[in-house]
């Protein structure tokens, strides 16, 4: 390192001068900034960031559980919402017509699995084994569908899978409900 | 009270009228025979028993067969190009009579039969022909375009005439068997077996939850097969002229077959398969897709 210093060439660190005096006292203007400050703004805001930070922070969290939850309650259903017969082409539905596309689907499955439960009971006892079989194994391969999409969400043949298995269950239980119809 | 006197003469009149249509019987056989439009529509219920129905070269609906002795009656009934068979049980008793009858159509009407335990065939209808029952069995030949034959747990026997119509044939626990059937078909069922056998088809689409799928024959040029499963087998052999494109894919079952040559996994580090095959840009296209059935395509 090369400078000058006092007129000379310094060649080693210990050359340099120890303390390099300001051209002009600095003092004094900054404990004049310093008591307008404490004058101006009371010695107080310091704690009051302190008190508000962890209730924002609280706040914060507060919000991504709420959030989250939004998300649990919402997103999921969106994805079954789907495979409740809707099409998967159509386009991207914001989340909440999905949920109750899905709360939709849920009901008139609920609502047909009564009736089929009553037309179950009225028919001979082999054949309501061999429906009520047919039905459960329906049940049963969403259920490994859905178990495998836990594993691999983003699998298109499984949501595929998914969407027509669950499509093809309201279609025999509409079948299984209309067979007490076809007496008439 | 004149006015109610020829109130009176036009319910006789009615009566008069309606007797010979309705086959009063308590058990005891059946034949009856009413005049048809040779292109009407002719619509037969049956709980029990069976139904056969058989195409003719007259223009009339007979009714012939033997009813149990809890049927009421059979009505026959026709208006307006429109024929209605129905076997009647005595109110409170909707499962238990037998009846079985044969009905005769003119061959091209248009056929509808429904039926809960009774066994159902059809032979000889060029219409359009639209049969359900929910625990017999079915057998049809099939000529009409449109058909439809769905049944809930009966097996499903249809034989086609070689001749494209567009057919649909559910059914939720029992077997399809269809044979000789061309252009379009659409079958489904949850855990019966479906076999078919083709002639020259346009589309097939096909879907089985457990049981196994078998699709045999030849594609038209532009021709489409479309067939999915749960955990059943998929069979395929299809030919098509101008070579066929496949879409294949298993999520965990085996491809396999004469064509799997260039079967590759799906993930490097998950399970899946598929087989992706382009021998023509344009012309016949297979897909197939299972979760854990195994999939077998040829083309011989």
């Amino acid at each position: 390192m090369t400078g000058k210093s006092n007129g000379r060439r310094v060649n080693r660190l210990d050359e340099l001068a120890q303390s390099l005096p300001p051209p002009r006292d600095l003092w004094p203007a900054i404990a004049a900034a310093i008591e307008a400050d404490r004058a101006g703004a009371p010695s107080q805001s310091v704690p009051r960031r302190t008190r508000w930070l962890p209730a924002v922070g609280m706040a914060a969290a507060v919000a991504l559980v709420t959030f989250g939850v939004f998300i649990g309650r919402f997103m999921a259903p969106a994805t079954t919402g789907m495979t409740a017969g809707t099409s998967t082409t159509q386009g991207s539905p914001d989340m909440l017509p999905a949920a109750l596309r899905d709360a939709n689907y849920r009901k008139q499955r609920d609502a047909l699995l009564a009736e089929v439960e009553v037309q179950l009971a009225a028919m001979p006892a082999a054949e309501r084994e061999k429906v009520g079989a047919s039905l459960k194994t329906l049940r049963r391969s969403i259920g490994e569908i859905e178990a495998a999409l836990g594993r691999d969400p983003a699998n298109a043949l499984l949501q595929e899978l998914l969407v027509n298995s669950c499509q093809e269950e309201m279609r025999a239980l509409t079948a299984v409900r209309d067979a007490g119809s076809q007496e008439t | 009270m004149s006015e109610f006197k020829h109130l009176n003469h036009a319910a006789l009149l009615l009566i008069a009228c309606a007797l010979p249509m309705a086959a009063v019987a308590r058990g005891g056989s059946i034949e009856r025979k009413v005049a048809a439009d040779a292109n009407g529509e002719v619509v037969i219920s049956n709980v029990s028993g069976t139904v056969d129905v058989r195409g003719w070269d007259r223009n009339e609906v007979q009714v012939t067969g033997h009813l149990g002795d809890d049927v009421e009656r059979v009505d026959v009934e026709t208006s307006g190009g429109r024929t209605v068979v129905k076997v009647v049980l005595p109110r409170g008793n909707s499962h238990d009579g037998d009846a079985e009858i044969e009905v005769s159509v003119p061959r091209n009407s248009r056929v509808e039969v429904s039926a809960v335990s009774a066994d159902v065939s059809s032979r000889g209808v060029l219409g359009a022909q639209r049969l359900k029952t929910v625990s017999g069995e079915l057998t049809a030949d099939i000529a009409g375009d449109e058909s439809e034959v769905r049944s809930v747990s009966g097996d499903v026997t249809v034989r086609g005439n070689g001749k494209p119509v567009r057919l649909r044939v559910a059914s939720v626990s029992g077997s399809l068997d269809l044979t000789n059937i061309a252009g379009s078909l659409d079958m489904v069922t949850v855990s019966g077996d479906a076999r078919v056998q083709m002639g020259d088809t346009s589309d097939v689409r096909g879907r089985t939850t457990s049981g196994d799928l078998e699709v045999r024959g030849s594609l038209t040029r532009t021709g489409r097969v479309d067939v999915e499963g749960v955990s059943g087998d998929i069979t395929l052999r299809l030919s098509a002229a101008d070579g066929l494109s496949t879409e294949i894919e298993s999520f965990s079952g085996d491809i396999g077959g004469c064509l799997a040559t260039s079967v590759e996994r799906v993930s490097k580090y998950g399970p899946g398969t598929r087989l992706n095959i382009r021998t023509v840009e344009a012309g016949a296209r297979v897909r197939a897709k299972t979760l854990s059935g195994d999939i077998e395509i040829c083309d011989k």
